[in-house]
């Protein structure tokens, strides 16, 4: 049960978040509620989910839900119950893979989801929250992650843009060597983006940052020169890539100023890559002669083309997911059917035993050991060809609905009460 | 004899352009090797059916229309076979086979045209002037499919449409830096072919320059690229712009050849008197 990106309003989801240094107490107290045997939480910014283990799915829900609401009554009143969604069996372990695939993020592929959820799950089983069921769960979701990253070519949205940016860089520059970068902003995907640009073999970067201090620190870390902010048209020139990833709301680069820089460069290409939430290079850059501009939706655009010739990669992962889906679920039937199965064949051994020790200390007595032993074996295999066509009809069947139904009626008919 | 020979050219350029253009769509090493090999070998006909042509008409047979394009296009290899081997064009290739493959299509379909050069023009003007500025054409026509790359690659970057066939496609830098170098090679050679022809016409009709169409035509294109590689190496004239007036350049030359002499009698027409 919980809430997400795409059902929930990102206010919401900050006042339901779960406290880190409180994340141990609200297991426990989510742990004890009476129907809840395991139990996990994963509390990103862009969910909030309980997932849970318990044998009865309307009080679980119910329990949740009051869980979840007193979390919520916590923060002040906020319409919880319009925002949440529940999943049980087969739908909420889909979710989770999904979920672990990174293919119900807001930004599909992203890797960062994949470490989150294996954190809430260190952290519930430190708590001791986690049993056999949840545990064999999350452990089934990490190697589902790891299937559909390694098997399709679903990458994260940082990886594939930064791809991208190289991948064009190559078509306009020779070589990346002997080409000068420059990264104007502190953002996150303009960091990546040109850390991508380092591996790929571009020695020579430079930094600014509106407050100097900061563009220090990413220098430092790219082990780069830092440029002071009112200093950076300077050195435009020296540049061949332009990275703009500054959280500015005006626009930093007007096409006056490349045009001019271009003259100074003796119009030696441009590539400029502009990462800014708001734009900050003026599109109509992209207009002069032997200069490039791409922004991120460009680059995501040219990403999805390339992936069209892979179609069907996130078919593909669907489909990792419903093979794992329906891996676990036999698993989990067959946790269910185990103890049926062998309360059942006990019950018929003891009946056996029983039955023939009665019959062979008395109306057959004078049999010989041999034939003593020929009547135990009939009686086994009476025993097992009986039980052979309903064993493995339950093995086998692990999809059908009516699973539970033989189950609960095997427990009826031959009165197999668990002690 | 050559013209069988000449056959069989056409049968590898056209192989050779198959080849290429089955690399452009499937990307493999391997035939990037063999697409240039395919051509190496009909280059290797070719020279055969030159050779025997030549040899049968005891001087360098090129004026009649049919003759100078099988010159020309064995030339128009031969640049491209050794700009393969310091560049690995393989790309280039794909615009260089099919061109070469219709060229010496034309040296055997098309008909004889003018008859026997004047013996007074068999002299050693004749091969230097012709191969010196066929030499420059066909520098120019590398010069003019690096353009033509540069020109669709350009297109597509600006355009941020990306198709797959572009993707073995040189960078634009190196596309723009071939442009140049091209043009540093054809320029020379066009030069001294002009001159040639001009000291030729000198010595034989006595005078310099005649105002005929071939030398019009040759003038234009000189005068472009003589302003292209002056705006190339002071102004920082490069990438499009260069580009288009290769292409252009290239137009003026091309279109003289396959129309002019046809349209403008002259003596680059086979007419001598």
């Amino acid at each position: 049960m919980g809430l997400n990106h795409r059902t929930a309003p990102v206010e919401l989801r900050e006042k339901i978040a779960f406290d880190s240094s409180l994340l141990g107490e609200s297991l426990k107290r989510l742990h004890s509620l009476p129907s809840i045997q395991e139990g996990v939480i994963l509390s990103t910014c862009n969910r909030v989910e309980v997932v849970a283990a318990a044998p009865d799915e309307q009080a679980a829900f119910r329990e949740i839900k009051g869980f979840l609401v007193q979390q919520e009554s916590a923060a002040g009143h906020v319409g919880l119950e319009d925002h949440l969604y529940l999943y049980a069996g087969d739908k909420a372990v889909r979710h989770l893979f999904r979920v672990a695939a990174s293919l119900d993020s807001m930004v599909v592929g992203e890797p960062q989801i994949l470490g989150q959820l294996k954190g809430y799950y260190l952290a519930a089983q430190e708590a001791g929250t986690v049993g056999a069921i949840l545990h064999r769960l999350f452990h089934r979701s990490f190697s589902v992650a790891k299937r559909v990253r390694t098997e399709t070519g679903i990458a994260s949205r940082v990886v594939s843009v930064s791809s991208v940016a190289v991948d064009l860089a190559r078509r306009i520059f020779d070589s990346l060597e002997d080409k000068t970068v420059m990264l104007i902003g502190a953002g996150k995907m303009g960091d990546l983006v040109a850390r991508h640009l380092q591996r790929s073999g571009v020695s020579s970067l430079m930094v600014t940052n509106r407050t100097f201090e900061r563009a220090k620190e990413l220098a430092d870390e790219l082990c780069c020169s830092p440029i002071r902010f009112e200093d950076y048209p300077r050195y435009l020139r020296m540049a061949d890539l332009v990275i703009g990833c500054a959280g500015s709301p005006e626009v930093l680069l007007r096409p006056e100023t490349v045009v001019e820089v271009l003259k100074e460069r003796k119009q030696k290409a441009m590539f400029f890559i502009d990462l800014g939430d708001r734009r900050n290079f003026d599109p109509r850059i992209n207009e002069i002669d032997n200069v490039y501009l791409y922004n991120v939706d460009d680059l995501e655009a040219v990403a999805e083309e390339n992936l069209k010739g892979r179609a069907g990669e996130a078919h593909r992962a669907e489909e990792i997911v419903d093979e794992e889906v329906v891996g676990f679920l036999r698993w989990l039937d067959s946790l269910e059917q185990v103890p049926t199965i062998v309360a059942l064949r006990q019950k018929l051994e003891q009946i056996r035993q029983r039955e023939l020790e009665k019959s062979l200390s008395t109306s057959l007595k004078g049999l010989s050991e041999k034939e003593r032993q020929a009547l135990e074996s009939m009686a086994s295999a009476i025993i097992n060809k009986i039980l052979h066509a309903p064993i493995t009809r339950l093995k086998r069947q692990v999809e059908g609905q009516d699973e539970a139904l033989y189950i609960e009626a095997l427990k009826k008919l031959f009165d197999l009460e668990e002690k | 004899m050559d013209v069988t020979l000449l056959k069989v050219t056409a049968v590898f350029y056209l192989l050779g352009t198959g080849s290429f253009i089955v690399y452009l769509l499937f990307p493999r090493d391997s035939l990037s090797r063999l697409s240039p090999l395919i051509l190496l070998g009909g280059f290797f006909i070719h020279t055969l059916a030159l050779g025997v042509r030549f040899s049968e008409a005891g001087y360098l047979a090129v004026t009649q229309f049919r003759e100078a394009l099988s010159f020309y296009s064995w030339l128009m290899v031969a640049v491209y076979l050794l700009a393969q081997l310091r560049y690995h064009l393989t790309v280039l290739g794909s615009f260089i086979a099919p061109l070469a493959f219709l060229m010496s299509l034309g040296a055997f379909t098309f008909g004889t045209g003018a008859g026997e050069l004047p013996l007074s023009l068999k002299t050693y003007w004749l091969p230097l002037h012709v191969t010196l500025a066929f030499l420059g054409n066909a520098v120019f026509a590398l010069a003019f499919g690096v353009s033509l790359m540069y020109l669709l690659q350009e297109h597509q970057l600006k355009n941020k449409k990306l198709n797959v066939v572009y993707r073995r496609f040189p960078s634009l830098e190196t596309l723009d830096r071939l442009n140049y170098v091209f043009l540093v090679w054809g320029f020379p050679l066009m030069t001294l072919g002009i001159l040639t022809g001009s000291l030729w016409a000198g010595v034989h009709w006595g005078n310099y320059w005649s105002w005929e169409a071939r030398q019009i035509s040759s003038a234009i294109t000189w005068l472009l690229y003589g302003a292209l590689l002056h705006g190339r190496i002071t102004a920082g004239l490069r990438g499009k712009k260069a580009a288009l007036l290769t292409i252009v350049g290239f137009a003026v030359v091309l279109g003289y050849f396959l129309f002019g002499s046809s349209v403008f009698p002259s003596r680059h027409g086979g007419r001598f008197e």
